[in-house]
Formats: structure tokens, C-alpha cells, sequence
């Protein structure tokens, strides 16, 4: 089959590529589109690392296709720094990516876009999750670093401090 | 924890943190060039077969493709790090499924997977040699026919299909079994695993127009695979250069040459940079995992629990190349050991061929499985003798100033106060809360692995300071900690630094980011450095501020005399005009530890560097009708010396015990008739946030004579204990004892049934 | 070149016609994490993909009076949000929220999982232990299957290449019903069962003596089976003790594990033991607790 043109709105920009249809949304961001945060491992859905979100939902984009991906707000890690340009600006950083840093939950860091994406569609959902919550939200992103201690330490972090300046303002 | 030190031993962000969480950090699966193409390995399909011929033409010819190679175009070069038995392409025997035997690029990946598939081997089958008892029986097939050929390490100790087999003899173990009240004979199994790093190993290589190749790589060991590279594309090292941009987890994975070989040969062919990248199913197949073993212990001890003799055997099964084999088997001789007095000692590592992958290094390799037969006797000595496994252990192990197994000098043993800690944390007390709970105890030691370090250190006319370092960051925040090292020495913030790592045309020699020796051997080379750079600080200072050098201090970046203080950003800056620059080389070799040699064979490690000291316990209960295992706490007492970063240090410790607990309860490649059952994340279980517990970590610091502030090596240990504690702590819960790894439902409830129906196991 | 053609028809009626035109050579796409990954391991190479993401009314729940329809395209993360699955229908929800993560469920559809038919998917033993019908529409009309004629081996269904598979459909439990589901694996997410259990039970007045029974399991037989022996020896009798050790071992009996990788055969029959045994503790537990 030709290519087809597609736009996806990532990080609420349009993008286009002319693409044939068989694409990942994952092959697509990574390849055309040059946007490496979002890693690419397994293929599978099984280790995560690919996580995006899709109208605010965690999705595996190895298995997603790039064509039932139009239409839809898509989410990489490049655009959850306020800055939106993932500059690490001070300030700038999205209060998950700040947790991350200060907690040491970061090691390698090949898991970590996918799982901050997982993290935060989960309090975007649940803005108090207990631990057994924030475990179960992130159950789908292996990291073979950290074994997630400090990772489930950082996102309560970040959930106290989001529902404290959402009490604010 | 640090009293006295501003920076090191701070637990400060790590500097790399801010790429890591904006996506802007570049990993080598993530690089690429303009005009590149991918690469792909076409792969025996068979065990062991001789390779009749492969048929690249179809290939060659199909659109998109820009090269296609075989071993026609790779130098007759065999690589290994102990034995020199490995070669890119099969040239005629083919030794395990997943061997690669040819490879191309193509201007699409889906384009080379289509030319892989046009690709066609024909093979003459021989017997497989699948495991380890059909290697070592008499008269088994050879996995290599001319082993005697190949270039090894000459101490090695080689025998058809066994690679080497290293030997620790102390004293007489037959004086020891006739001294012995009780001796205890068990064997365990311990099962292949990877190390799962999240990133797959990837390269991307590119020629120039002098005959350089570049190739831009995830290895842990840049200096060893541009080394390796120059050999098998016949140039000089030189003319070899490798970048290191990120890597996303190694554990000893990427160690050696990967894919770089096959980036490069296929860039030089094609006149087009080249990225090849593996695949899950590649990784569970074709990589460098850990080695299943097969471990005989023999112990004998007085009936008051005293070890009076200890013969130990532990095989293992290596697969088609040698690898890390070698090494590994002389590690392990002194992990069989185990920091315990025993005054007479036999033990044995073997290294052997088999027609499955050949293994190589894997976080603390022959750790985990040496320990787990060590310390799951342990158990069940205490448990036959009555008496407490807490007390058995204290009776026996090592204090300071006591002898190793090759009878190096322990210093800085901080082995007693880590398992006192571990035990009161965990409720030692109460070993068995309820039905079906119980808890676990497991000791060890371990090395920081030596080697060489150099760096560059500069302080730039800002008052920023530069470190170059030939070092690789993994993940473990070792470059950090190195950097806190050199802050603290330098009198700046952390925040002040900025690290250049991984290139070996323009960072100094790293011995690699292995044996937990990075933060430990760079921070050394730093202090080096620093105190060159305070010399010459001190030089131009001493004029400036018209006083002599020893007055001057190095504080809050500025030289600070009697009369006023400098900047060092001027100094810097001053030295730029009149000087070339505020610039030093730092360099660090561990010194040799002593040890005697006449009580080593065939042994490549016989002497553990700065030694740590640990212990781990384990509160789990076990449902015994299912099998499942559920850990209500587990606990980490680690001697670490020195703290340098002790929220990273925590790091390790909860990482390494989640990776462990995977080899200990749910992780295997399964193999079956040469052929890998599982090569996908699906069937190679590992473990997801809700299979680990909390791990409570207890830093004991027993600073060493050589580390920096007397840091010994973190990173390896926490991979150690794991399947030994949970081992004693499930027979505490159930009464069942798993000499095999890993110790699945399925087991547990298959050995309980047994036992309970009276049978024995 | 891309491996297969898509096509997105926008009304159910076109994906018929869709499907009817490409037979055997097309594969309808929901959520995909079953058909892209067969697609990319090169087990499944459909020339045609015909995507289901703008035909409408196939992602609805309906509740009608005692009558529940689940849209094929109702995600697993639907399913746990429905309010209507809350209840004693929640094993539904139990096996809904074991499979994969999150990205898998938020994709991952009712439809997809029935269709793909896998030995060892997690919502099927739920539905055919709530007696559910799939409803399937061809060209020549709509039909209703109960699952259990629907499912004929390891991911093959009585769905003919032209039929789209629409919703599947069961009733609203009775008073004094609850239903469990319960999982054995290897580790506690992102697991493939090594065996799996669905249980309904309905207990009479007096919470004492079951009066239907309904037991199901997974990952132990070529499709997700009714464990009909263990079925007839819980109606009628007291519930508890004797009779569930009896329903379990009759479960034990009527299954036909495989070794594989995941688990020995042995291991598996043992564990339905099990298993069984405590989703029917389970399910007399919640019934009497909601009384």
C-alpha cells in the first residue's frame, strides 16, 4: 500500500509524516520524527519503556499504530517540562521529573519517560494513590535498575506536592 | 553517616539526572546519523553442525540492501577475553543456535529483516553437547576440536571441553573430615539468567575519509572493545574510536563486543554509517548471560559448629565460547570459600563448553550461585547441629586481621557488625512469626576489582572544573560520586562539575565500568589529580597573594592564605594567559593485594581488592498449596567503607536485591535440545513493582586503606545474598528445602508434597 | 512497503462489507495488543487490517433491565470502571485488571480478547462462567453463540472471516449469587496465567446449599473450558467442606493441561485443585456479606 500523510499532535503540536500504514507510533516518533524520549526495547507491551500517552491514557506505542494514533492528543516525555521544549530550566521541570531527581529514583534512566508518563496519567486519575496503588499503576514499567523503591518513593512525592498546589491555586 | 566532608558522602542528585528525566539524554539505541542504514545478523539455526554453505546472493540482490557480509569479510581473528576462541562469523563449525554467520544493511530495517530471510544456510548436524554432564562425560563429543590452538591466558588450566579449571588448596580437607564431628555433602543447580538491561545493546558506525571508523556504542568497556575491534578489522587501535553516548543498564552485559564488529564491517563495506541494534529475542539468545552451574559442596564441622574442612566443586556451563567462563570459575573459588575461617580447603571452578551461548560476566559473576550453595548449607548445618544459623555464622566468620582463603590479609572486616545489624533489623529473635512465615539469613564478601584510571581535571576560567574520564556511567551514579570526590577535594560544590566521559580518542585509559571499581578507582584518579592541581593553584596563588605555598588552603573555591584569597576562576583564567591552562593528569592502579601463590591454580582473581562484607535476611511466608512466596521485609546490612553517595548506594542495594530476588524465584532461560524455549519478555519473567519488597538498607562503614575516604565497591554485592536468604528463609516457613535455582511455586509445592508424604529429596 | 492494507470504515455495515470482500485475508483491529504483536512476530500476516476505532455503538455498555452487553470495543479499563461489574458480577472486573499493565488495559478490548481466543485469556473464563453469548453480524444477519460453541482451540472461534463480532452478553446475577476469579503465575503482573478460575455460585434462602453453580478455568485446555462435572457435584448440596473438595477434584479431572515453559501439566491440575477450592470459598464469603 502507498504511503499515507498523516498529522499527530504531539505534545499539542501537529506533526506530519507521510508514512506507510503498517508504522508504530513508536517507529514513528523515534525514526521520522526524532524524538528519542520515548525508548524503545521489548516490542512486546511487556517492559514499558515505550509508554506514551494518548488522551491522557498510558499506552505502549510498539504496538499502537501510527495511523489510529490521528486525531488524538499524544503525550511524550519531551513535552511535560513546562518549558515544553524538555529543557531542564529551572523550574521548568514538571513536579514528577522533579521528584524523580531529588528522590534518586533515576539510575540508568532507560525506563524513566516511560515510567513518569505512567506515573503521571495515573495522579492525573488518582491524586492521592496509597503506595499498593502507585506499585499497580506502574506494574507495566519494568526497571531492572532501581527495583522501584525510590521510584514509588519519588511519584508520592510528586502527588503531595501536586495536590498541595492544586489546594493553592 | 559523613561526619567531616562537605560533598563526598552527601547524598546529592545525581549530575545527569536532568537529561535522564526530560528525554533529552542520548543513548547509544537512541543515536543516529544522517544517511545511515541498519543492520541486521542472520543466525544458526542449529546447535552444533558443521556449515556447509551459506547463500547470500538472493540477499545481495534485494531492494534496499547496500551490504551483505559473511566470514569471507572479517579478518581470520578470534577474540575472548580468556581464550582467544571466538570468531565474528562462523567460518565452518557452527557451535550454538544464534551464532551469527553473516549479516547486512540495508536502507530500512524491514528491508534487512526481508534479506535475512533470503539468506540460506545449509548445515550438516553433529550431536549437540547440551549440558554440562554430556560435556564432562568420558569420551564426550569436543565443542571445539582444536581448543589446544587457540591463544589463551597461559595460566589457564585446559582440558578438551573444559576451559579452565582454578583451584584454592589450603592445608589437607582429609585432615579436616577426620576433625570433623559431622560432614555434610549437598549439590545445587542454579539456572542460566540475563542480566535485563532495559536498553538493548545497539552501535552505530561511521568511516572516515583517513580510515578511522567511529562507532558510537553502549559498552561498558570502551578501551576493550576498541581493542577487540582493531584486531578483527586488522587495523591499528588507533585507528579505532569508541563514543560512549549513554547506556541504558549493562550489569556485565555489555561488556565485551556486542554488535560494534557488525556495524563496522558492514559500514566499511557499504561506504554508509551503520546502526545495529539487538533484539529481545537476540538478548535471550545470542548475549552474554550468567551461567547455569552445578555445584558439589562438602563441609565438615565439629559439633559444636565449627568448620573444620570445606571441598567444594562448582561447575559451569559456559556455552560455545569461552567468555568470562575462565575468570568467572576462579571467582568462585573464593566466594565457595565465603568469609570463614576453615583451615582446610579444596575448591574448584570449572569452566566448561557446551553448544548453547556462551556466557559471560553478570553483576558479581559466580556470586550468587556460589553463595547460594554456600550459605543454604550453612542452613542446614545449623539446622542438623541444633543450633541457631545466626550463631553458626558468628562462630566461623572472619574477623580483622584474619586470612582469606588464598591467604591475603582481611583488613576493614566490617562482616560482624553488618550481620548483627541484619539480624536484630529483621526480628532475629522470633524466627518463625507464624505458620508458614519464617526468616532468612545469608553472608557475604566480595572484591573491588582492580585495574587502572586515568583523568583529566580542568579548572576553567568560569571557575567551573572539567573532569575527563576514560570511565562509563551505567546507571549507578559512579561518575557522580567520582565528581563528589573531586568537589571535596578541590574546596567547589558538586554543582560546579562537569563530567566528559567515554571516548577513548579523548578521555584518558579506564580500565571499564566492571567489578564495582568506577566510583572507588576514578575517585582515586581524581584525588590525583586534584592534588596536582593544587600544587600548581598553590604556585601561581602564593605569588599572587605574596605568602608561601604552605600556608595556603583550598576553600569555597578561592586559595586562602594569611593575607586575602584568589578565586580559583582567576588562578584559571591567570594560568590561560601565562600557563596553558589550569589542567592535570590524575592516574590510579589499586595495589596489589598479597596472597600466597602456591595455594592457587589456574586462578586469574586470587585476591579480593578492598574487600566488602554483607549480609542480607529475608521475613517471607509461603503459601504452601500454591507456592507462592510473599516477603514481608527484607533487610541489607552492606560494609561500604565509606558512604560516598548514600542515597545511590541505597540505590544499588534495592536494585541489585530486585534483580536477585528475579534469579531467586522467577527467572530462567530455558533451554531444550540446544534451543532457548522463552526468548521473550513474556516467558522471562522479571520482576515488576509488585513482585519486590521495600528493602530496608544499613550502610556499615569499615573505610578501607585504599578506596577514596576509604570506599570500598557497592554496586556487585546486593546481587550476592538474595537466593541463599530466601532459600533459608522458605525452609523456616514450610520446612522445605530448593537446592535448585530458580526456586519457582512449582518446586516448592512439588518438594513440600514430598516431604510431607515422607519421601526425601 | 507496508505489510497489509488499512481500512477504516465508519459504519458497522461497511466493516461487513469490508470483511466480506477480504475473507480469510483480513483481520479487524481494535485494540491490537494481540494483533500487532502476532503481526510483528510474523504468526499472523493479514493483508488486509480493518480498523474498528470509528464505527460506532461498539464501545458502549448496555444495561438493560437484567440484561448486560459489553461493545467488542469496551476496553478492559472500561470494564473496570463500569459500575454496573462492581458487584457480584466483579469477577469480571478481577480478571480484567490482571492482565498486562495499564497500557495494555487502557487498549486492550472485550472483544479482542474473545476473538484472539487464547487458552489462557483471563476474561473468558469470567465469561463463560456467567453464561455469556457473543453476538456476531455477517452479511447475512446477526447470530447469537454462547462462548462455549463459540471457542474451538487455541485462538480459533466459530467467527466466520466475514462476521464481526459485535458484543458479548450475559444477565445480571440473581440475590444471593457472587462470582470470584482467581490466578496462579509465576510472578504477581504482566502474567500469563499458568491457571486461572472463574466461579458463580447462587445459594438459597438459607446461604447453606448452593443452587447453581458455574466454575471455569483457564490456561489448562485447548480453550477456556466449563468445568461441568464439578458443576453438577456443587448444585443441590450444602456448600463448604465435602462438596468443594469434591467439585475441585471433579475440576481436576476434566482438565487437559500441557507442559510448556510456564508450568508442568502435574503443576497445573494441582493448582486447579486449589484454585477452585478457594474461588468457591470466595464466592460463598461475598454472597454472604452482601446479604
Amino acid at each position: 500500500m502507498a504511503k499515507i500523510a498523516i498529522t499527530l499532535t504531539i505534545n499539542g503540536e501537529p506533526h506530519e509524516a507521510l508514512i506507510e500504514p503498517d508504522r508504530t507510533l513508536l517507529d514513528v516518533l523515534r525514526t521520522d520524527l526524532g524524538l528519542t524520549g520515548t525508548k524503545t526495547n521489548c516490542l512486546d507491551a511487556e517492559c514499558g519503556v515505550c509508554t506514551v500517552l494518548i488522551d491522557g491514557l498510558a499506552v505502549n506505542a510498539c504496538l499502537y499504530l501510527a495511523v489510529v494514533a490521528q486525531g488524538r492528543a499524544i503525550t511524550t516525555i519531551e513535552g511535560l517540562a513546562s518549558s515544553g521544549d524538555g529543557r531542564a530550566l529551572a523550574g521548568a521541570l514538571h513536579p514528577l521529573q522533579e521528584a524523580f531527581v531529588e528522590h534518586g529514583a533515576v539510575q540508568c534512566g532507560y525506563c524513566i519517560p516511560g515510567m513518569i508518563l505512567s506515573a503521571k496519567a495515573y495522579l492525573d486519575d488518582h491524586p492521592r494513590p496509597t503506595e499498593a496503588q502507585v506499585r499497580e499503576a506502574l506494574a507495566g514499567n519494568l526497571c531492572r535498575c532501581t527495583g522501584y523503591q525510590k521510584i514509588v518513593d519519588a511519584v508520592l512525592a510528586a502527588a503531595s506536592r501536586m495536590a498541595s498546589s492544586a489546594v493553592a491555586s | 553517616m559523613s561526619t567531616g566532608t562537605r560533598v563526598a558522602g552527601q547524598s546529592l542528585p545525581r549530575i545527569d539526572a536532568p537529561g535522564k528525566v526530560t528525554g533529552s539524554a542520548v543513548y547509544a539505541a537512541d543515536f543516529a546519523l544522517p544517511g545511515m542504514l541498519y543492520g541486521k545478523v542472520f543466525r544458526s539455526a542449529e546447535p552444533h553442525a558443521r556449515l556447509v554453505r551459506i547463500d547470500t546472493a538472493r540477499a545481495s540482490a534485494m531492494p534496499g540492501v547496500r551490504a551483505v557480509i559473511t566470514a569471507a569479510d572479517a579478518a581470520d581473528v578470534r577474540y575472548g577475553a580468556a581464550v582467544k576462541d571466538e570468531p565474528v562469523f562462523a567460518p565452518d563449525v557452527v557451535r550454538y543456535v544464534g551464532q551469527p554467520l553473516a549479516a547486512v544493511a540495508a536502507v530500512t530495517l524491514e528491508a534487512a529483516e526481508a534479506a535475512l530471510a533470503a539468506i540460506e544456510a545449509v548445515y550438516e548436524p553433529r550431536p549437540p553437547v547440551l549440558d554440562l554432564a554430556a560435556a564432562l562425560a568420558p569420551g564426550a563429543p569436543l565443542v571445539h576440536e582444536r581448543w589446544r590452538a587457540y591463544t589463551a591466558i597461559p595460566i589457564l588450566q585446559r582440558d578438551g571441553n573444559v576451559c579452565n579449571r582454578a583451584r584454592i588448596v589450603v592445608g589437607d580437607v582429609e585432615r579436616g573430615w577426620v576433625e570433623a564431628d559431622h560432614v555434610f555433602e549437598h549439590r545445587f543447580t542454579t539456572a542460566m539468567v540475563h542480566q535485563g538491561y532495559t536498553e538493548p545493546r545497539a552501535a552505530v558506525a561511521a568511516w572516515d575519509s583517513s580510515g578511522q571508523v567511529t562507532v558510537w556504542s553502549n559498552t561498558q568497556l570502551p578501551f576493550d572493545v576498541q581493542a577487540t575491534l582493531a584486531d578483527i578489522l586488522a587495523i591499528a587501535p588507533s585507528k579505532v574510536r569508541i563514543i560512549v553516548p549513554g547506556v541504558g543498564g549493562g550489569f556485565g552485559g555489555k561488556l565485551r563486543i556486542g554488535v560494534e564488529h557488525f556495524a563496522a564491517l558492514l559500514a566499511r563495506k557499504s561506504g554508509r554509517p551503520v546502526k545495529v541494534m539487538t533484539t529481545s529475542e537476540e538478548e535471550l539468545t545470542a548475549a552474554y548471560p550468567r551461567q547455569g552451574t552445578v555445584i558439589e559442596l562438602k563441609t565438615g564441622v565439629t559439633r559444636d559448629g565449627r568448620l573444620t574442612a570445606r571441598q567444594g566443586r562448582i561447575y559451569f556451563d559456559t556455552g560455545a565460547f569461552a567468555g568470562s567462563g575462565p575468570g568467572v570459575a576462579s571467582v568462585a573459588t573464593m566466594v565457595l570459600a565465603g568469609p570463614y575461617r576453615t583451615p582446610n580447603l579444596h575448591l574448584e571452578g570449572y569452566a566448561v563448553y557446551t553448544n548453547k551461548t556462551n556466557c559471560g560476566s553478570y553483576r558479581a559473576p559466580s556470586g550468587p550461585q556460589a553463595n547460594f550453595a554456600v550459605e543454604s548449607q550453612m542452613d542446614i548445618i545449623a539446622d542438623a547441629l541444633g543450633i541457631d544459623p545466626l550463631e553458626l555464622r558468628l562462630r566461623n566468620i572472619v574477623h580483622e586481621g584474619d586470612e582469606g582463603p588464598t591467604g591475603q590479609v582481611l583488613t576493614a572486616v566490617g562482616l560482624e557488625e553488618c550481620l548483627r545489624r541484619a539480624a536484630d533489623a529483621i526480628g532475629w529473635a522470633d524466627r518463625r512469626p507464624a505458620p508458614g512465615r519464617g526468616k532468612g539469613l545469608a553472608i557475604g564478601w566480595w572484591t573491588t576489582t582492580g585495574g587502572s584510571s586515568g583523568v583529566y581535571v580542568k579548572i576553567n576560567p568560569d571557575g567551573s572544573v572539567t573532569l575527563n574520564t576514560g570511565a562509563v556511567e551505567i546507571g549507578t551514579a559512579a561518575l557522580t560520586g567520582a565528581a563528589q570526590v573531586l568537589a571535596e577535594e578541590l574546596g567547589v560544590d558538586l554543582a560546579d562539575i562537569t563530567v566528559i566521559s567515554g571516548d577513548t580518542a579523548s578521555t584518558p585509559f579506564d580500565f571499564g565500568a566492571q567489578g564495582s571499581r568506577t566510583a572507588f578507582a576514578v575517585g582515586n584518579a581524581c584525588r590525583a589529580a586534584a592534588a596536582e592541581l593544587q600544587r600548581k593553584l598553590f604556585e601561581l596563588a602564593a605569588a599572587h597573594l605574596k605568602t608561601t605555598e604552605d600556608a595556603l588552603a583550598l576553600r569555597d573555591k578561592h586559595v586562602v592564605g594569611p593575607g586575602g584569597r584568589v578565586s580559583l576562576a582567576e588562578l584559571a583564567r591567570q594560568s590561560q594567559v601565562s600557563g596553558g591552562g589550569m589542567i592535570a593528569h590524575g592516574t590510579f592502579i589499586a595495589p596489589g593485594t598479597a596472597y600466597d601463590t602456591k595455594r592457587v591454580e589456574g586462578h586469574v582473581y586470587p585476591a579480593f581488592h578492598s574487600p566488602s562484607f554483607h549480609a542480607h535476611a529475608v521475613d517471607l511466608s509461603v503459601d504452601a498449596e500454591t507456592g507462592e512466596v510473599t516477603i514481608h521485609k527484607y533487610v541489607v546490612a552492606q560494609d561500604v567503607g565509606f558512604a560516598l553517595n548514600p542515597i545511590y548506594i541505597e540505590g544499588q542495594i534495592e536494585g541489585g536485591v530486585a534483580q536477585g530476588l528475579g534469579q531467586t524465584l522467577s527467572e530462567e532461560i530455558v533451554y531444550r535440545d540446544g534451543r532457548v524455549l522463552n526468548a521473550n519478555l513474556t516467558d522471562y519473567k522479571m520482576p515488576t513493582t509488585l513482585d519486590v519488597p521495600r528493602v530496608e538498607s544499613i550502610l556499615v562503614e569499615h573505610p578501607g586503606r585504599v578506596g577514596p575516604f576509604g570506599a570500598k565497591g557497592v554496586g556487585e554485592p546486593p546481587n550476592v545474598e538474595p537466593p541463599a536468604a530466601v532459600a533459608n528463609a522458605i525452609a523456616a516457613a514450610v520446612g522445605t528445602r530448593i537446592t535448585s535455582l530458580p526456586i519457582t511455586a512449582e518446586k516448592i509445592v512439588l518438594a513440600h508434597s514430598r516431604d510431607a508424604a515422607g519421601g526425601t529429596h | 512497503m507496508s505489510r497489509f492494507e488499512y481500512h477504516q470504515p465508519e459504519s458497522m455495515a461497511d466493516a461487513v462489507d469490508l470483511a466480506a470482500r477480504f475473507g480469510e485475508r483480513a483481520s479487524f483491529l481494535a485494540g491490537g495488543t494481540d494483533l500487532i504483536v502476532q503481526i510483528e512476530r510474523g504468526r499472523a500476516a493479514p493483508g488486509h487490517v480493518i480498523g474498528l476505532g470509528r464505527v460506532p455503538g461498539l464501545d458502549r455498555v448496555d444495561v438493560d433491565g437484567r440484561r448486560i452487553s459489553l461493545g467488542a470495543r469496551v476496553t478492559h479499563r472500561a470494564l473496570e470502571r463500569t459500575p454496573a461489574l462492581a458487584g457480584p458480577l466483579r469477577c469480571l472486573v478481577e480478571g480484567a485488571e490482571v492482565i498486562g499493565g495499564h497500557q495494555v488495559r487502557n487498549v486492550a478490548t472485550v472483544g479482542g480478547n474473545l476473538v484472539n481466543a487464547s487458552p489462557a485469556a483471563d476474561l473468558v473464563p469470567c465469561l463463560l462462567a456467567l453464561d455469556g453469548a457473543v453476538s456476531l453480524v455477517g452479511p447475512g444477519g446477526e447470530r447469537e453463540l454462547p462462548i462455549e460453541r463459540f471457542l474451538l482451540g487455541p485462538n480459533r472461534t466459530a467467527r466466520r472471516p466475514d462476521e464481526l463480532l459485535t458484543r458479548v452478553g450475559f444477565s445480571a446475577l440473581p440475590p444471593r449469587a457472587a462470582t470470584a476469579f482467581l490466578k496462579a503465575g509465576r510472578r504477581r503482573a504482566m502474567e500469563i496465567s499458568v491457571v486461572c478460575v472463574a466461579a458463580r455460585l447462587v445459594l438459597d434462602a438459607s446461604l447453606e446449599r448452593c443452587l447453581e453453580a458455574r466454575v471455569a478455568l483457564g490456561a489448562v485446555a485447548p480453550t477456556a473450558v466449563r468445568a461441568h462435572g464439578a458443576e453438577r457435584l456443587l448444585e443441590g448440596q450444602p456448600v463448604g467442606g465435602e462438596a468443594f473438595r469434591r467439585a475441585a477434584e471433579a475440576a481436576q479431572e476434566s482438565c487437559r493441561p500441557i507442559d510448556d515453559v510456564r508450568a508442568s501439566a502435574t503443576f497445573r491440575q494441582h493448582l486447579v485443585g486449589v484454585l477452585v477450592r478457594r474461588a468457591l470459598d470466595r464466592c460463598v464469603e461475598r454472597a454472604r456479606r452482601a446479604a
